[in-house]
């Protein structure tokens, strides 16, 4: 690919025809060779934009460019793997002669099956019945089926869905896997801890808006230290002459200070050398749940 | 083109749908020629009796044709209903949609493989008729005869074009419906009923001056093609030829409007 921008939309925006504005406006960009996670809870409309951009639906109004064509192109299609909501695959077909069937309509070498086969671990199992098959290992084979084409840009909308928890360990170690190199992969996900493992950049959707698009880094915020202390009117003010005022924010009672956390046993020398008594002093990282809530307007626990 | 062609075929092939309605027609041909052949010799006091005649292999193209239609015509429409319906349920409508070729290119593969499976039930059909005149002739110790090749594969062509065009009802609401349940249900009732019920209302009107709206409903086209292989009962309104045209036309109609609906509609 030319262009390093993979997937590009501008005012996305999708409405059914019951009224409901599942998608609203979004500006999203996904840089090749990144793992970019789409974040967003139940219902927020990340399943209709990864469908907008596959094809699959049409938007209301607004653009998308994926893999330099517009959405459904077979030119881009062709570059293009994708797991969408549930794999849909023939019950009554193995999962080889299932996969055999999308070679076949992608235009692949039947050679490839046994190949992706092999990379989601499902070759001792793939004479079975798809319809006899796990959920864990319909996923697998979901993913197998969009790893057919050996695609620029993969689309995964919950991969880890329906599993257990070794089955998300070893889906996430997958995903990282075949995240390696070139290849991009746009990621769907409402669990947070996923995201924060396995992607490079995040984008945040909620209620269809897209409300945050950073690197997770950017997104969890600089990194400080959070500062417990009596009196804390006095351990504001020594701590402002060290840092100045603009580095302190006060927070439930602690004093949040944006410096290295190495400046910790600093901190902690001047504050006891005024008197002061400090309960607290550690490392803050603000945690992608936190961000998230921020963003989304949930509320943590409900 | 050939390569989604290649792709419906391998998922077809072993489909239940068409297997189990290929080899339930084929079982209910051989029932047809064994129940005919008992009454035949058991007439009791039907009003038309069975002609042992009818049974033999130079009769069985008109034979054959009587199992086609409506039975064959009403399993074509529950394959078809199941063929374009269960790719929503299943979720495989979104799966070839993502892949290379474009919605219209998959629905052209799919229409050329359900067309190729229409034409092997129809083959069935007849390769089970056959035989079993030759079953019926060989215990009579009736001379076995066969009627001349062009009559053999005009009587194919016939069934297989009633099949198609009844595959592609089913086939059209399978994919507005997007479920085949509700899609071959309404599907038979409209073959065994409505059709039925609307063109005699039609025929009734105005002492029959709108007779030949009644003549473009679809089976009453069918039934028409069929009489025309034995003229002797011969009473249709309906030529052949138009039969064959009309047709045509429904079946032409039914792929093009599925089509259209497959593209515009979201997949969701």
């Amino acid at each position: 690919m030319e262009n390093t921008t993979v997937v590009e939309t501008h005012s996305l925006t999708k409405r059914y025809g019951s009224g409901v504005l599942a998608v609203d406006s979004v500006d999203m960009s996904v840089q090749r060779g990144e793992v970019y996670g789409f974040l967003g809870p139940n219902g927020a409309g990340k399943t209709t934009t990864l469908r907008m951009l596959v094809g699959l639906i049409r938007p209301t109004s607004g653009t998308a460019t994926v893999a330099g064509q517009a959405p459904g192109h077979p030119n881009g299609l062709k570059r293009i793997g994708s797991l969408i909501e549930s794999p849909g695959f023939y019950p009554y077909l193995s999962g080889r002669e299932n996969l055999r069937v999308v070679a076949d309509l992608a235009g692949v070498n039947q050679r490839r099956v046994d190949e992706v086969l092999d990379v989601v671990e499902l070759g001792t199992r793939a004479h079975r019945k798809f319809g006899t098959y796990s959920t864990g290992m319909k996923q697998r084979l979901g993913v197998a089926a969009a790893l057919l084409k050996d695609p620029d840009l993969l689309i995964l909308d919950e991969p880890t869905n329906g599993l257990d928890p070794q089955g998300m360990a070893e889906m996430r170690k997958l995903i990282k896997d075949i995240g390696q190199g070139d290849r991009t992969v746009l990621l769907s996900s409402h669990l947070l801890g996923e995201v924060e493992q396995i992607c490079d950049r995040v984008g945040v959707i909620s209620n269809g808006k897209l409300v945050k698009q950073s690197t997770v880094q950017e997104l969890l915020g600089e990194e400080g230290v959070l500062v417990r202390a009596q009196p804390i009117d006095q351990a504001n003010e020594i701590l402002s002459r060290m840092f100045g005022a603009d580095a302190i924010t006060r927070q439930d009672g602690a004093l949040h200070l944006k410096t290295r956390p190495a400046q910790s046993m600093e901190i902690n020398r001047q504050l006891v050398a005024a008197g002061i008594g400090v309960s607290e002093l550690r490392p803050f990282e603000r945690s992608l749940e936190e961000v998230f809530f921020q963003l989304t307007g949930e509320k943590q626990g409900s | 083109m050939i390569a989604t062609i290649r792709a419906e075929w391998r998922k077809s092939r072993f489909r239940p749908a068409f297997l189990i309605g290929t080899g339930l027609l084929g079982a209910l041909t051989v029932l047809a020629y064994g129940v005919n052949w008992y009454l035949a010799h058991h007439p009791g006091s039907a009003e038309r009796p069975v002609s042992i005649l009818s049974l033999y292999p130079d009769q069985f193209v008109a034979t054959v044709l009587g199992a086609g239609f409506p039975l064959g015509a009403a399993m074509a429409i529950v394959v078809g209903a199941i063929y374009a319906g269960s790719e929503f349920g299943w979720g495989t409508l979104k799966t070839m949609f993502t892949q290379r070729p474009g919605r219209l290119t998959v629905w052209a593969g799919r229409m050329t493989v359900f067309a190729a499976w229409m034409l092997i039930m129809t083959l069935v059909l007849f390769a089970i008729g056959a035989a079993s005149s030759v079953v019926v002739a060989t215990f009579e110790s009736h001379v076995i005869t066969w009627p001349a090749a062009i009559d053999v594969a005009k009587g194919i062509g016939a069934i297989w074009l009633i099949f198609t065009v009844n595959g592609a009802i089913g086939m059209a609401l399978g994919v507005l419906i997007k479920q085949p349940a509700a899609a071959l249900g309404v599907g038979l009732v409209y073959l065994l009923s409505v059709e039925i019920i609307a063109v005699r209302f039609v025929d009734a009107l105005n002492n029959g001056a709108y007779k030949w709206i009644g003549n473009l409903f679809v089976n009453q086209n069918a039934s028409a093609l069929l009489q025309s292989f034995t003229p002797a009962r011969n009473a249709s309104a309906i030529s052949a030829e138009q039969a064959v045209i009309v047709l045509a036309a429904y079946g032409i109609g039914l792929v093009v409007i599925a089509a259209g609906l497959l593209r515009l509609r979201d997949v969701t």
